[in-house]
């Protein structure tokens, strides 16, 4: 066994670029999935039917199909189809954001729905709004159960996020794998950002375990 | 002021509710008993539509709450209503859970929902606790904060569900010197309750359910002492 990791130094710089690259699609990707997300949940709790039916499909759809062939939809059939030439950095928003969203909306829904029902009877009796009962009881409630699902669903993101590489997206991944071919050695590259997606995802996790305890504290 | 008329209620084809007709008066006190199962909650529940009738009338102060042309929130407003387990909201200090509602509902500024909400505290033995979370109150300091949170609205009528059967049984006085005090000043009240003392002394009138019939309904003293229907005989047989 010959590890040498002195040949991959120059292309460095190189690698660590792909750290923006990829938080930056991840981060518009968990922005745009919180928000379809959130809606989607709000359909399915409400008693409009359509909706209801609406939202169902669209998780049945996007939590059947494997994120793979959804991004290769995506980014194949928008040219064919309407001749737009899609970048794969929005290929890849698109692909992840509403694919999250479907996951996201499934943790908000069981989220609010853990909240004792009895909640909402009181805010009904009192003569509440729907609106305000869900935004100032419901869902401060709902958040806690919400949020440490939430942080799994985004660490998953950011480790799913490694196969945008296979559209030529420049992320960590597909970097890697450029340096590997310029250097006719694939491992060194690849344990190199093994390293930085556990980083990140270590980041992710503290993160998350501050924003619990600090929801805790009003317990 | 309530107008209860040919009321049915049915979850799936399970009759809860059996043609119910019955008034309450301003300023009535009303127990509602009967055995478990009987219907008393759901009866209580049509009263602010928690549950929607599946026929018949409930008329409060002459607006008709099953008619087509009804605001139910605007109803609700005027209704109070105190569960068995609270329900207090828990990610909210007593004195929010009391000015909430005031300031959200009826647009009251804020020092005046303060106002009113710690002169409440202070008529049910609580004005010390404004900061707390009701996780870190008793059982019958949090029915108390929940009584007063109902009563922040300034409804016309309250309705109690089995106030008092989730408390422990040295904590059930002081619930229900609360709810005396507020029976006392006028205050219309349907109450559906297990305890027999507070019907016989507090209440104007006795409903008594079973199987969703109203099979009985007087004035506690005759009801208690002689009552006229055999399942009433037996259900007092058993409770007391
Ligand atoms: N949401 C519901 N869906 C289906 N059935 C219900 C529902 N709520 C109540 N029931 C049924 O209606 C009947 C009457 O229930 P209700 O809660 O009104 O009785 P109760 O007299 O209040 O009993 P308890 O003294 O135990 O509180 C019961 O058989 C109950 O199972
Ligand atoms: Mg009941």
């Amino acid at each position: 066994m010959n590890l040498d990791f002195s040949q991959m130094v120059p292309y460095i710089p190189f690698i660590l670029e792909g750290i923006w690259v990829t938080l930056k699609f991840v981060i518009v990707a968990i922005i745009l999935g919180s928000i379809l997300g959130t809606i989607l949940a709000l359909f399915k709790i409400g008693s409009i039917k359509p909706l209801r039916w609406f939202a169902d499909a669209y998780t049945s759809i996007f939590r059947g199909t494997p994120l793979i062939l959804q991004l290769m939809i995506i980014y194949y059939s928008i040219p064919q189809l309407t001749g737009y030439d899609i970048s794969p950095f929005l290929s890849a928003i698109l692909a992840f954001g509403l694919n999250s969203s479907a996951y996201i909306s499934e943790i908000i829904r069981a989220g609010i729905q853990a909240v004792d029902k009895g909640q909402m009877e009181a805010a009904q009796a009192l003569g509440i709004p729907y609106r305000a009962m869900m935004k100032d009881i419901i869902l401060p409630q709902a958040l806690k159960n919400i949020l440490p699902a939430l942080m799994n669903e985004f660490i998953t993101l950011t480790k799913e996020s490694a196969i945008v590489s296979t559209i030529g997206y420049l992320d960590l991944m597909r970097r890697a794998q450029v340096v590997g071919s310029d250097l006719f050695r694939n491992f060194e590259p690849l344990l190199f950002v093994g390293l930085i997606y556990w980083c990140l995802v270590m980041g992710l996790t503290v993160l998350g375990r501050m924003f619990e305890r600090r929801l805790k504290q009003s317990d | 002021m309530i107008k209860v008329e040919h009321l049915y209620k049915k979850f799936g084809s399970n009759e809860v509710l059996t043609d119910i007709s019955t008034d309450i008066k301003k300023g009535e006190v009303v127990s509602i008993i009967g055995p478990s199962g009987s219907g008393k909650s759901t009866f209580l529940r049509c009263l602010n539509m928690l549950e929607i009738p599946t026929s018949g009338k409930v008329i409060i102060n002459g607006q008709d709450l099953t008619g087509p042309k009804k605001d139910v929130q605007k109803i609700r407003q005027g209704i109070g209503m105190v569960f068995q387990h609270f329900h207090l909201f828990p990610h909210l200090t007593v004195l929010e859970n009391l000015t909430y509602a005031p300031m959200k509902v009826k647009g009251e500024s804020k020092s005046l929902a303060e106002e009113k909400a710690r002169a409440l505290l202070l008529r049910v033995g609580l004005a010390e606790k404004e900061k707390a979370y009701p996780s870190s109150l008793s059982g019958g300091q949090k029915q108390r904060v929940a009584i007063a949170r109902a009563l922040a609205m300034e409804p016309e009528l309250m309705l109690f569900d089995e106030p008092t059967s989730a408390l422990d049984p040295e904590m059930v006085k002081e619930v229900l010197d609360v709810m005396k005090d507020l029976a006392k000043s006028g205050m219309t009240m349907a109450v559906v309750t297990h305890e027999m003392g507070f019907a016989r002394e507090v209440a104007d009138r006795v409903l008594f359910l079973d199987h969703g019939i109203l099979v009985e309904e007087g004035k506690p003293l005759e009801f208690f002492a002689s009552p006229k229907t055999e399942r009433a005989r037996d259900f007092l047989e058993k409770v007391l």
